[in-house]
């Protein structure tokens, strides 16, 4: 899947941006290349209920990556635009964009964020949905998961700092964000 | 499946069906805001209808604020297929409303951060606001395209607009990368209330709506 295409759902900043918002459906990718290593550049997602942040990074040779995914699987047998959009789908191709910008797979670390329940039907399991199919696909590529922030009923805000691999979250009902990697 | 698959990315409307969605969420949102002004006896003010079709990201971009903290209550309405009926209220317009129906408590907007920090008797009073509201809009529906329309008790959640609207997204767009929203804007002025009626439906219920009206839909033009 990764080539010389241009993908319409990468969020690219212009020269000198500080701060990538990344969208439903799209994802960020930070490079030796395309960012000099001084410079700070931090993936974002405000608002974020039952979607998931995937985060995946190889902090040795500098690569990493954020994806904004709404929904656990594909059910259906059509073209898609927007892969990212579901969690088996974007966690593979999150994979093969590192690698393919120079990370050692067996470097590659996963942070993951969101999945919380806002609105409190029984039905209701879309964040649960998200969280599993998420980790077994991160599983079936044996990807360590080293920090998760999953699950409850509040909505989060996510910064990844793709300088120093760091990750901050703050629920909505808090007034700060906290560092938790 | 057979029949969604030509649904695929590329839903449009034309000028014609947008106003006709906007006539739909007219004719909901004027018996809902007429249930409201009874039950608070005061007038309500209510703009213009609006009836887009937006991409699945770009959806919480039509509010003014989506980081914003705010009160939202959904009601879900099971037919052949989903459609679903939120009303965002800012939160000092809840607080307000609730000091109005009910002269013995007075909350204030420091002490609520999270829907449980709310009593009882006040999440019933926006729950029956909901209930009210949602209700009238789906009758309107219902007759106008003489179905059967039943929406569920509604669920609060007070958050922000962006992180409430995942989990609606996520119900429409597994199969289109485009939902329809038709919103309606109201205020109360004397009472300091402001709420928007948003009308989601499924492309299903899209296409229903439109065979009943007898109006040619193509859903993939």
């Amino acid at each position: 899947m990764v080539n010389d295409i241009e993908p319409i759902d990468q969020i690219k900043g212009k020269k000198g941006d500080v701060n990538l918002y990344v969208p439903i459906g799209h994802y960020a990718l930070s490079t030796n290349t395309n960012y000099p290593v001084n410079h700070s550049l931090n993936f974002s997602i405000y608002g974020l209920g039952s979607c998931i942040a995937l985060v995946l990074f190889d902090d040795k040779n500098r690569v990493s990556a954020m994806s904004h995914i709404l929904l656990p699987k594909v059910n259906i047998d059509k073209k898609i635009l927007y892969p990212h959009k579901y969690a088996n789908l974007s966690v593979k191709l999150l994979l093969d964009e590192l690698i393919y910008h120079g990370a050692l797979r067996e470097n590659i670390k996963a942070i993951i964020v969101g999945g919380s329940k806002i609105f409190d039907f029984d039905n209701n399991i879309m964040g649960i949905d998200n969280i599993t199919s998420v980790k077994e696909e991160l599983k079936k590529l044996k990807i360590q998961i080293i920090k998760e922030d999953t699950g409850g009923s509040v909505g989060r805000n996510v910064i990844f700092d793709t300088k120093c691999f760091s990750l901050y979250v703050r629920l909505t009902s808090d007034p700060d964000f906290t560092r938790i990697y | 499946m057979k029949k969604n698959d030509n649904i695929s990315e590329g839903v449009q409307l034309t000028p014609e069906q947008i106003d006709i969605l906007k006539e739909i969420g007219n004719i909901g949102s004027g018996h809902a805001i007429t249930a409201l002004s009874e039950l608070l006896n005061n007038e309500i003010d209510v703009s213009l209808t609006t009836a887009e079709i937006i991409p699945f990201w770009n959806v919480v971009e039509l509010f003014d604020d989506p980081s914003i903290e705010v009160f939202g209550i959904c009601s879900e309405i099971h037919l052949n297929s989903d459609l679903s009926i939120v009303q965002i209220f800012t939160k000092e317009s809840i607080i307000n409303l609730i000091n109005l129906l009910n002269r013995e408590n007075d909350l204030s907007i420091g002490n609520i951060r999270t829907s449980n920090d709310l009593d009882e008797l006040s999440l019933s009073i926006i729950t029956e606001i909901g209930n009210i509201l949602s209700g009238h809009y789906a009758n309107a529906l219902a007759d106008l395209l003489s179905i059967k329309i039943v929406p569920n008790v509604p669920t609060v959640a007070l958050d922000t607009l962006s992180a409430m609207f995942n989990e609606l997204i996520a119900k429409h767009a597994q199969i289109s990368d485009y939902l329809v929203l038709i919103k309606t804007k109201l205020a109360v002025k004397e009472i300091k209330v402001n709420c928007i009626i948003c009308f989601i439906p499924s492309l299903s219920i899209l296409n229903n709506l439109f065979n009943i009206l007898k109006i040619k839909y193509d859903m993939n033009l």
